[in-house]
């Protein structure tokens, strides 16, 4: 290590190597690694039957597939009209375009719980939207799926508003000079461009979507084995003082979350692994 | 196919790309649109190509008026200065492009897309090449592809846009070679832009010299070259050297120098004879009248020909020559000598019909 890490020294004329490699792996360790290496000491305190019992209580179970679900659903949602919006944002000129562009980071910006009173009441069977349909709306999946949507959209829109920023005139023409139609151009030249950045923004928005909290228990009405999220099981479990209980699940979350990112880092891998051969 | 363009102006706001063009271009010609950077070759070009619209004026190809057209329709192959190549697709799939989004009825099977592709790749020699992706190919390669790639929809009209600009000077002159022979092989009307007076009198049977969006001459290389129209493409077409003096009885004097130039004989305060490098005699004794006295400055002597940097001892004016090697070791000269020079051609314009 020494050895690898002197030699870079010397052949680099970028200064501070190891220094700022030294601070990221100590920034990491003390904000990321730590928190979570916690959750899986305090999980360690229970034995395996206890952990198994905790963990498949067919309510957390209802809950993660309600969690993994929606937050899929959503992740999906936000792909096709994140890329859509982040189109509008770079290819057209329009009065009120840098408002628009601005509104894109609101959900960024508004505190969770703010966005899911708004939602909530907005969609509520009374509520201004609400009241037009038939369905139940707030307190559904279908409500999550809203309020998780509503979070997840600026990032895809801000992971592939660049890209497409970059993606020269060039290619289009020569496709449309070649014969091909607009269609024809957007799904063969234009959208394998993009896959990759829309691959991350879906899995930023996929990852915030299965821990998000404040946003979802407003509007999804909580019923157990019903409208559960995952998170407030967890919560639940805090406020009875259960803390191994709520570890154990938050565990469970952690390493299922880490195994799909893992996959989606895969693909996206896969997919980039052509742009930059050389 | 034969081209024509007719009386075509665009403006990009309030910049005048093209004024009132008009060409005609025969079947199987091979074009070169020559100018300075800004003198709209590129518009003219991306119009042909219906990638731009134009303001006034119209397009005809085989005497159709295609000006409304869509680039799709056109059966144009654009070749791009940085290449435009599908990053995401191979070789392969780039070249197969063209064939592959045509509507099913006209869509050649996959096996007669695969036969032409290999053939394609071939003629460009990039057999080996076919599974690999852009990223994995040289600068003249991918131009090479995206050659290939022009060609496979049997474009009736080729138009590239400086298609050897980004490459090193040893590939660019093997391309300009291979360009030709293709030329030669196919062909197919080929308009090539490009902002390199060599590559344009290398390569094209005609070229066309534009400046600020208007035509300046259309010739073949050798009129172009030998009897330009104007001090601009005097200019733009190799070195050249200006004598400055008054115009009088079909002489060009200024001070003790004095020229004969038959063939004017109006008068003018002030006319400028322009002079090539290569027309410039030099002496070790002054003669007459007509040579004049200069300090050799510099001596570049790599190649046959040795050019000369010299300047003037009468005008504060620097001088370029172009001798053979042979002829400069008989003259036996040196840097700081002074030598007397005469013109042996001399081309007059008179400032006023020029300025632009």
């Amino acid at each position: 290590m020494e050895l690898t890490l002197k030699k870079r020294k010397k052949n680099t004329i970028i200064p501070g190597f190891t220094l700022t490699l030294g601070y990221t792996m100590l920034y990491l360790s003390i904000i990321v690694l730590l928190p979570l290496s916690m959750v899986f000491f305090n999980t360690l305190s229970m034995s395996w039957s206890e952990f198994w019992e905790t963990i498949a209580d067919p309510r957390a179970v209802a809950s993660y597939k309600l969690s993994f679900g929606t937050a899929l659903a959503a992740g999906i949602i936000n792909v096709i009209f994140g890329t859509i919006i982040a189109w509008v944002l770079v290819r057209y000129q329009f009065p009120g375009k840098r408002i628009v562009d601005g509104l894109v980071d609101l959900p960024f910006a508004l505190p969770t719980a703010v966005a899911g009173i708004a939602l909530a009441t907005l969609y509520s069977p009374n509520g201004w939207v609400g009241q037009f349909f038939d369905f139940k709306i707030a307190f559904t999946p279908l409500g999550i799926i809203i309020a998780l949507t509503f979070i997840g959209l600026p990032f895809v829109v801000r992971t592939v508003q660049p890209v497409l920023q970059n993606l020269s005139s060039e290619i289009e023409e020569a496709s449309a000079s070649l014969g091909a139609t607009r269609l024809q151009t957007f799904t063969k030249v234009i959208f394998p461009e993009l896959l990759p950045a829309i691959i991350t923004g879906f899995s930023l928005a996929f990852a915030r979507s299965l821990g998000e909290y404040g946003s979802v228990v407003f509007i999804a009405g909580n019923m157990p084995m019903k409208t559960e999220i995952t998170p407030l099981i967890i919560m639940t479990k805090l406020e009875q003082y259960d803390y191994v209980g709520a570890t154990a699940i938050a565990t469970v979350m952690l390493i299922t979350s880490f195994v799909l990112l893992l996959l989606i880092n895969i693909i996206q891998w896969y997919t980039n692994r052509k742009f930059n051969l050389k | 196919m034969s081209i024509h363009i007719q009386k075509v102006s665009k403006t990009f706001g309030s910049f005048q790309a093209l004024q009132d063009i008009s060409i005609d271009i025969e079947s199987g010609e091979l074009i070169a649109l020559l100018g300075p950077s800004g003198s709209g070759k590129t518009t003219l070009l991306r119009i042909l190509a219906g990638l731009e619209g134009l303001d006034e004026g119209a397009i005809l190809f085989d005497g159709q008026n295609i000006t409304n057209v869509s680039p799709k329709e056109r059966k144009v192959g654009f070749v791009f200065q940085h290449y435009a190549l599908f990053r995401h697709m191979t070789v392969f799939d780039n070249v197969a492009y063209g064939l592959k989004v045509r509507p099913r009825k006209t869509r050649p099977s996959k096996e007669e897309i695969s036969k032409k592709v290999t053939d394609l790749l071939a003629l460009v020699k990039l057999d080996n090449f076919a599974d690999r992706y852009p990223s994995q190919l040289s600068g003249g390669q991918r131009q090479r592809v995206a050659l290939a790639r022009a060609l496979a929809v049997e474009p009736k009209v080729l138009l590239l846009d400086e298609p050897f600009g980004a490459l090193d000077a040893k590939v660019r002159k093997e391309l300009r070679r291979w360009l030709r022979k293709l030329h030669n092989e196919f062909h197919v009307t080929s308009i090539f832009v490009t902002h390199d007076q060599e590559e344009a009198l290398d390569v094209a049977n005609r070229i066309i010299v534009m400046n600020n969006g208007q035509i300046e001459q259309v010739g073949t290389p050798e009129e172009v070259y030998e009897h330009p129209n104007s001090p601009f493409v005097y200019d733009f077409l190799g070195n050249v050297n200006l004598f400055r003096g008054r115009l009088h009885k079909g002489k060009l004097t200024q001070g003790q120098f004095e020229i004969d130039v038959p063939t004017y004989l109006d008068s003018y305060d002030d006319a400028v004879g322009y002079v090539r490098p290569h027309d410039i005699q030099i002496e070790k004794e002054p003669l007459n009248n007509e040579t004049v006295a200069a300090k050799i400055v510099h001596i570049h002597m790599v190649g046959p020909i040795v050019q000369i940097e010299l300047k003037r001892e009468d005008v504060d004016e620097y001088l370029e020559a172009e001798i053979p090697k042979e002829h400069y070791r008989e003259l036996n000269i040196n840097n700081g000598d002074t030598v007397y020079i005469r013109p042996k051609q001399l081309r007059v314009f008179i400032p006023e019909d020029f300025s632009i």
